[in-house]
């Protein structure tokens, strides 16, 4: 019996250096730490919303973007706004449920603005998973204030640019990321008009010259451009942002 | 349609009859038609181009609804609702819920149809042009524009692909394939659209270009995984062919041009020789002016396996028919197989595969399982079962690694077989006396000229011309059984081993020879699984003696009767020899008996069951 029991061990413990070589194969990724606030789906924002009309829920986009498209009943307020002083334009009441969402899918201003806000002693910070692009697709419509139409801005691509910057004179490289991006490094001779304050100091970009839009990935200057286009600007934008200014090889 | 700013009076019939007589004497007082509207908007694009427009025939108020009387609205009392295309244009408007311009870029209808007051339609024959010269208002793509399939459009070629060919109309998707966020979606969807047109005969046979293509690119490793539709990153169409920039190889501007080929390879691998480059990513085996080495192979492997298969499945069936008449003439003359009816020294169990062997046999089994289930979906990457299979693996990746591992399991057993082998022919002591002795002797698995004659015996015994051969340790087939599996290693471990880092295998052998190995690796495969499911199962496992199965090879041990029976001059060695005592073992317990009959019954039904789907995807897939 020994004999016949032994067997069925050495085949047991085969099988299972079998199993044990074919395990790490079907292993999942490691958990990620949850962020300090809370994510909410698009359907729950909507619910929320239905229940308290005073919902503070905030566009962290720049004013320009927001007021062209905005979740009803939500208010616009950059995310480098309250970065900047979250006691003064948030609620003063630290626990009252705010809610912030931004465009794209990645929530990246949103989470900065979440991130503001729960450092400042917030309690019940919400953000929208995958912001508007979610609720657009779960079918709920959209508010305009301020419709900007949209220009068929003539986008360059980086390499074109540099070899326009020598040859033409009549440009004016506007950055419209933040100061902060700004200062950490821009192309040279590029003016900063950050684009959450673009709608209250455009005015002071000169007129004389066609203004090139820069942006971090070449996302939001045809949104920008087409609202300098209707203040009477010719406007050109860097195709892929400083993104793609930045992975162009050095000239030799 | 000049009603439709009214509102429905409800309740009393005579109601309506009021309305269609207000409305046919004072029309312009309750909805204003197009020439009240054009009194104040008097701008020629109202007055003479929007008549010639394909909205003509509408009134204003048919999108500028909520106007009931023009004086509230010249006084400014009364404001026009947003326009709403989706009131007519409904389906549109629904696809359009989740393009990629209104989902990321909140684009509304009239931010493309600008000029929607004197919008015109497009004639057929110029619909395409119409559509680049509208997506390149903003996508100013001067690689699509300026070659392939956009210059064609330009020249008049109404089948070349214009935007919307590939990206839809008003169902763009989001991808957002600069953010890296859907890579294999985006692959996904793209390679089904080149596929589309490029595998439809006619258009591709009027524009002189071969529709096979995309056949031949599914016969490949890429084509295959990406079929299968749980893609591993694995080059669909764009990712060689690029994105816009697409042309012919002869072009120095073309990502498949021999000058960019190492570039545009290395843009997915990496470590390779440059005669890596000479990969073919659309073969075709039946070329044989192009690829004749592939050719060559193409009709030496499909000899291969249908002369295999075809002399084995005749040997088999003729063996069947003589044993199944035989049992038949036993039943009626109610003779029992002495086997059957042993007694005393007959029961005795006697060892004919030692733990080691078993175990072996086992771990074959699972490795074999494990190959075939991993490595068939693949090879059949276009039917339904094989991305259910994939599916269950958790997609193609981890299926390549459970392939990988299981491959490595049977080349480590092959290995020690190996290893085994040489210590049978050169045993400790005995060095190099007798290894010709040893190696053509009854206990070697290598073929002799018994066998030959067992094997003339055996065809003799089928036509009923004379007794079954008398049969020592192993039998002809079970040899065949054995070196068949030793042969097929070199070609499919060989190609495996070859295709498992095909830019390290560069340094060894240029790219063709991977072609070759890919081709010899499936067809390998697929006679190593017919063969296994059908003659080995059958020649073991279902000979009607033994049907449903023999539990032999897994508890080791069987009757001394039988051993007499089948391998009567294995038992006479034995005897002479005096070795049988030795031999002698207890009865198999319980336990083992259930776990060989589990075992070995799963996996003859895994295999026919494999069988079928090979043979149905083989023949009408």
């Amino acid at each position: 019996m020994t004999f016949l029991s032994r067997k069925t061990s050495i085949r047991l413990a085969l099988l299972a250096a079998w199993m044990l070589l074919l395990a790490p194969t079907a292993c999942g990724k490691p958990a990620e730490t949850p962020p300090p606030w809370k994510v909410v789906e698009a359907s729950t924002l909507r619910a929320m919303m239905a229940d308290d009309r005073e919902l503070p829920v905030y566009n962290t986009m720049s004013e320009i973007e927001c007021l062209d498209h905005r979740i009803p009943g939500s208010q616009c307020l950059a995310c480098e706004e309250i970065e900047n002083d979250p006691v003064a334009v948030l609620p003063a009441d630290k626990n009252r449920v705010i809610v912030f969402y931004c465009e794209s899918a990645g929530c990246y201003r949103s989470c900065r603005a979440a991130g503001a806000a729960v450092n400042a002693g917030y309690t019940q910070v919400h953000v929208l998973d995958k912001g508007m692009p979610a609720w657009k697709q779960s079918g709920y419509s959209m508010e305009t204030v301020e419709r900007i139409p949209r220009g068929s801005i003539p986008a360059v691509r980086a390499s074109a640019l540099s070899q326009m910057i020598a040859e033409r004179k009549d440009l004016l490289l506007v950055d419209l990321r933040s100061e902060r991006s700004y200062k950490a490094g821009h192309i040279e001779g590029a003016v900063n008009f950050p684009l959450y304050r673009l709608s209250r100091n455009y005015a002071e970009i000169p007129m004389d010259r066609t203004l090139v839009l820069v942006d971090d990935r070449g996302f939001r200057t045809l949104l920008a451009g087409s609202y300098l286009e209707m203040k009477g600007y010719r406007v050109m934008r860097l195709f892929r942002g400083m993104q793609a200014w930045q992975e162009m090889p050095a000239a030799k | 349609m000049l009603n439709t700013a009214i509102k429905r009076p409800h309740g009393h019939p005579a109601g309506w009859i009021l309305l269609v007589f207000l409305a046919l004497l004072c029309r312009p007082a309750a909805a204003p038609a197009a020439q009240d509207c054009r009194f104040c908007h008097d701008e020629p694009l109202y007055r003479v181009d929007f008549n010639r427009s394909i909205h003509a025939g509408n009134g204003c108020t048919s999108c500028h609804t909520g106007i009931t009387d023009v004086e509230k609205h010249r006084d400014g009392k009364e404001k026009p609702a947003p326009v709403n295309c989706g009131n007519c244009h409904e389906k549109i408007a629904q696809e359009y819920l989740s393009n990629f311009h209104y989902i990321q870029e909140d684009f509304r209808c009239s931010d493309c149809h600008r000029n929607i007051h004197a919008i015109r339609k497009v004639e057929g024959k110029h619909v395409k042009i119409a559509v680049i010269e509208k997506c390149t208002e903003c996508h100013g793509n001067a690689d699509y524009t300026a070659s392939g399939h956009g210059e064609a459009v330009m020249k008049g070629n109404r089948d070349a692909a214009d935007c919307s060919d590939c990206h839809g109309l008003h169902s763009t998707r989001v991808f957002h394939t600069s953010l890296e966020q859907y890579p294999a979606e985006a692959r996904e969807f793209y390679t089904q659209k080149c596929k589309g047109c490029h595998a439809d005969s006619v258009m591709m046979t009027r524009n002189n270009l071969s529709d096979k293509m995309v056949a031949y690119y599914e016969g490949t490793y890429h084509g295959k995984v990406q079929e299968l539709g749980y893609p591993a990153p694995v080059a669909g169409c764009g990712d060689c062919h690029t994105k816009h920039n697409i042309l012919p190889k002869d072009d120095p501007r073309s990502s498949i041009h021999p000058a960019n080929l190492e570039a545009n390879c290395g843009r997915c691998h990496s470590g390779f020789h440059p005669r890596f480059l000479s990969y073919q990513a659309h073969p075709d085996y039946t070329d044989r002016q192009k690829y004749p080495a592939l050719y060559v192979t193409f009709l030496f492997m499909g000899g291969l396996l249908v002369g295999t298969l075809a002399f084995f499945w005749v040997h088999t069936i003729l063996w069947w028919r003589k044993v199944y008449w035989e049992k038949d003439r036993m039943e009626r003359e109610g003779i029992v197989p002495p086997s059957v009816v042993a007694t005393g020294e007959g029961l005795q169990q006697v060892e004919r595969f030692s733990v080691k062997y078993r175990v072996m046999h086992v771990l074959l089994v699972l490795s074999f399982f494990t190959l075939v289930l991993t490595g068939f979906p693949l090879k059949y990457a276009g039917t339904e079962w094989a991305q259910t299979l994939t599916r269950l693996w958790g997609g193609a990746h981890v299926s390549g690694l459970f392939h990988r591992g299981a491959a490595f399991v049977l080349i480590v057993g092959m290995a020690y077989v190996a290893w085994e082998s040489l210590k049978f022919l050169f045993p400790k002591g005995e060095g190099k006396k007798g290894w010709l002795g040893r190696l053509l002797g009854p206990d070697s698995l290598f073929p002799n000229l018994k066998d030959l004659q067992d094997f003339k015996g055996m065809i003799r015994w089928f036509f009923n011309r004379g007794e079954a051969p008398k049969f020592d340790r192993w039998t002809y087939w079970e040899k065949f059984d054995f070196l068949a599996v030793f042969w097929g290693m070199f070609a499919i471990g060989g190609s495996g081993i070859l295709l498992w880092k095909p830019e390290w295998s560069s340094w060894l052998v240029p790219g063709w020879v991977l072609n070759i190995a890919a081709l010899v690796h499936s067809e390998e495969a697929l006679l190593a699984a017919l063969f296994i499911f059908t003659i080995h199962f059958f020649n073991t496992h279902f000979i009607p003696n033994k049907f449903p199965m023999d539990r032999l090879i897994f508890t080791g041990t069987y009757r001394l009767e039988e051993l007499k029976e089948q391998r009567p001059l294995e038992y006479q060695r034995l005897i002479a020899e005096g070795r049988l005592e030795s031999m002698k073992r207890g009865h198999p317990s319980i336990p083992l008996k259930l776990i060989s009959a589990t075992f070995g019954l799963g996996s003859l039904l895994l295999g026919l069951f494999l069988t079928v789907l090979i043979l149905w995807s083989l023949l009408f897939g």
